[in-house]
């Protein structure tokens, strides 16, 4: 029973992990909490349902509905946010409200604004076993997935030159400009990506739930902002380090509260993030960012 | 190769530049001189497209830059060595330089050009893995410069490169920069520490509250009056 409650920890943390990073890296570089990323999450899941219903297999299914949502974030910043540039960090947040709300009401008026069922793979929902431990699936795929992902941005963000503009804009935007490198391809890549890392969590979403609905992704991508804002606002280890802290420590209060406090967990959850963030404004890793007047 | 005509700048209300004009010529120092708040940083700033153009006119090899985003001036071959070095201090030595030679296809062309900056900068060839946050203020104004080289710039924008420097350490810098215009490099330099910008410039033009007050060579402006009371403390 533990160590299936450390997978399940383990496996959402790793969600949140990679929402709260798709936040991060779109902060890190143009400033902007983007609270349009849930709907990216929502938009994957249902492109996921409409490739599902079109007879797509599933693994192209899911690269089709990671896709979307990649393309979409791209889109987003295109339209939304190309033309807002510079302007002021409300004005910013402003839009990415706005852009949420309208998404939200045409998934609601255009879909349903009931969930719609998702048929995964029935090996999805299934467990296996080693000696006296049974672990599920799908907690188990979550975390191969998220792991993967982790890696694989590392990699991109060490090795690649984009990625390492992209770490070097994230601590003084204006001198990489003055390296030759276009700001609008920086940028576009932090919308790509997050919207790719919006995708693979919409999937692990779905997968444990079979579902998907217009506020699909709200939940989720508060708790990622409350991720990310404990690892450190704009820092890429930090939201991945906030994520998974925030993810096992929801499960494990889930697991061994007494059922008379089980319904404050997230009032548990919050008030340690206060703690948190008394002892550490900056977050537990601060991001590093040149401060310019 | 630069001319710069009637360049005003502003912040809001503020006139940060009211009227410059000044040329530079191939492979030749120019100094821009003159007190905090002159307008030197925002000049260079406006040059490499980093700050806007309220009025006036750029112009580098013929082609007007005038208001060109800070990632098409670095192509067209003007780079920006930032006031207060701004080197990545989360990067390595190495990925700072890598950035620097962004522009460059193919890469290999771009290991080449490291190769020769690490010739001329042994110091980071020692530090080549370290953070560039790491490195000592002297160090770090030698990776800003080779980082500015490596995009192969024909002209090189200096801003304050003494600035917070320990003597010697600035004798090495300005020694770099003699040996960068031995090879060929156009520099306009801007620098607090006049005495020392003279010293090293073919020509120089003095700014006081955003305008041009003063200009001819080095050797004139070192003997002029007005420069000798106001900035070398005569």
């Amino acid at each position: 029973m533990f160590a299936q409650q450390i997978i399940n920890a383990i496996s959402l943390g790793g969600v949140y992990a990679l929402l709260a990073l798709g936040l991060a890296i779109v902060f890190s570089i143009v400033g902007l909490i983007n609270f349009a990323h849930g709907e990216l999450m929502t938009l994957s899941g249902y492109a996921l349902l409409a490739a599902l219903v079109f007879g797509l297999p599933f693994p192209l299914a899911v690269l089709v509905a990671v896709s979307c949502g990649a393309l979409a974030a791209v889109a987003m910043e295109r339209i939304a946010f190309r033309p807002m540039r510079g302007a002021s960090v409300t004005s910013l947040l402003l839009t990415s409200f706005a852009v949420s709300s309208l998404l939200k009401v045409v998934f609601q008026n255009g879909i349903s604004a009931r969930p719609q069922a998702v048929a995964m793979p029935g090996w999805m929902t299934g467990a296996f076993s080693f000696g006296d431990f049974t672990i599920g699936v799908g907690p188990s795929i979550s975390i191969v997935v998220s792991a993967l992902a982790l890696i694989l941005l590392e990699t991109f963000l060490r090795r690649s030159v984009t990625g390492t503009a992209m770490r070097a804009a994230a601590e003084d935007f204006d001198v990489v400009r003055l390296m030759g490198i276009p700001a609008s391809r920086i940028i576009a890549t932090a919308f790509l990506l997050s919207g790719l890392l919006a995708g693979l969590a919409a999937m692990l979403w779905v997968a444990q739930r079979a579902s998907v609905d217009p506020l699909m992704g709200f939940t989720p991508v508060l708790k990622a902002f409350i991720a990310a804002v404990v690892g450190g606002l704009g820092s890429l280890p930090g939201a991945v380090a906030g994520g998974f802290l925030l993810g096992i420590i929801e499960v494990l209060l889930q697991a061994t509260l007494p059922a008379a406090i089980a319904p404050y967990r997230d009032a548990i959850v919050l008030s340690g993030v206060i703690a948190v963030l008394l002892l550490r404004p900056q977050g537990l890793i601060p991001a590093v960012r040149v401060q310019r007047s | 190769m630069l001319s710069v005509e009637g360049l005003k700048i502003r912040y809001g209300e503020v006139e940060a530049v009211r009227r410059v004009d000044l040329t530079v010529e191939s492979g030749e120092i120019l100094a821009l001189v003159g007190a905090n708040g002159a307008g030197k940083s925002s000049t260079l700033g406006a040059i490499a497209g980093l700050v806007r153009v309220a009025a006036g006119k750029v112009v580098f090899e013929g082609v007007d830059i005038t208001g060109l985003a800070p990632e098409v001036v670095a192509r067209k071959g003007v780079a920006l060595v930032p006031e207060g070095r701004r080197i990545f201090a989360s990067l390595t030595v190495a990925d700072n330089l890598r950035l620097g030679g962004a522009v460059h296809q193919p890469a290999a062309e771009a290991r080449l050009r490291e190769e020769e900056m690490l010739e001329l900068f042994p110091i980071l060839r020692r530090y080549y893995r370290a953070k560039g946050g790491n490195l000592s203020g002297g160090e770090q104004q030698m990776l800003a410069i080779a980082r500015a080289l490596m995009g192969k710039p024909r002209m090189i924008l200096l801003d304050e490169p003494s600035l917070g420097l320990a003597p010697q350490l600035i004798d090495t810098v300005f020694d770099l920069i003699a040996e960068l215009r031995r090879k060929g490099m156009t520099i306009l330099l801007v620098e607090q520490n006049v005495a020392l910008a003279l010293e090293i410039a073919d020509r120089a033009v003095v700014l006081a509250n955003g305008e041009v007050v003063l200009s001819g060579t080095a050797k004139e402006l070192a003997s002029s009056d007005l420069v000798r009371q106001a900035y070398l403390g005569a």
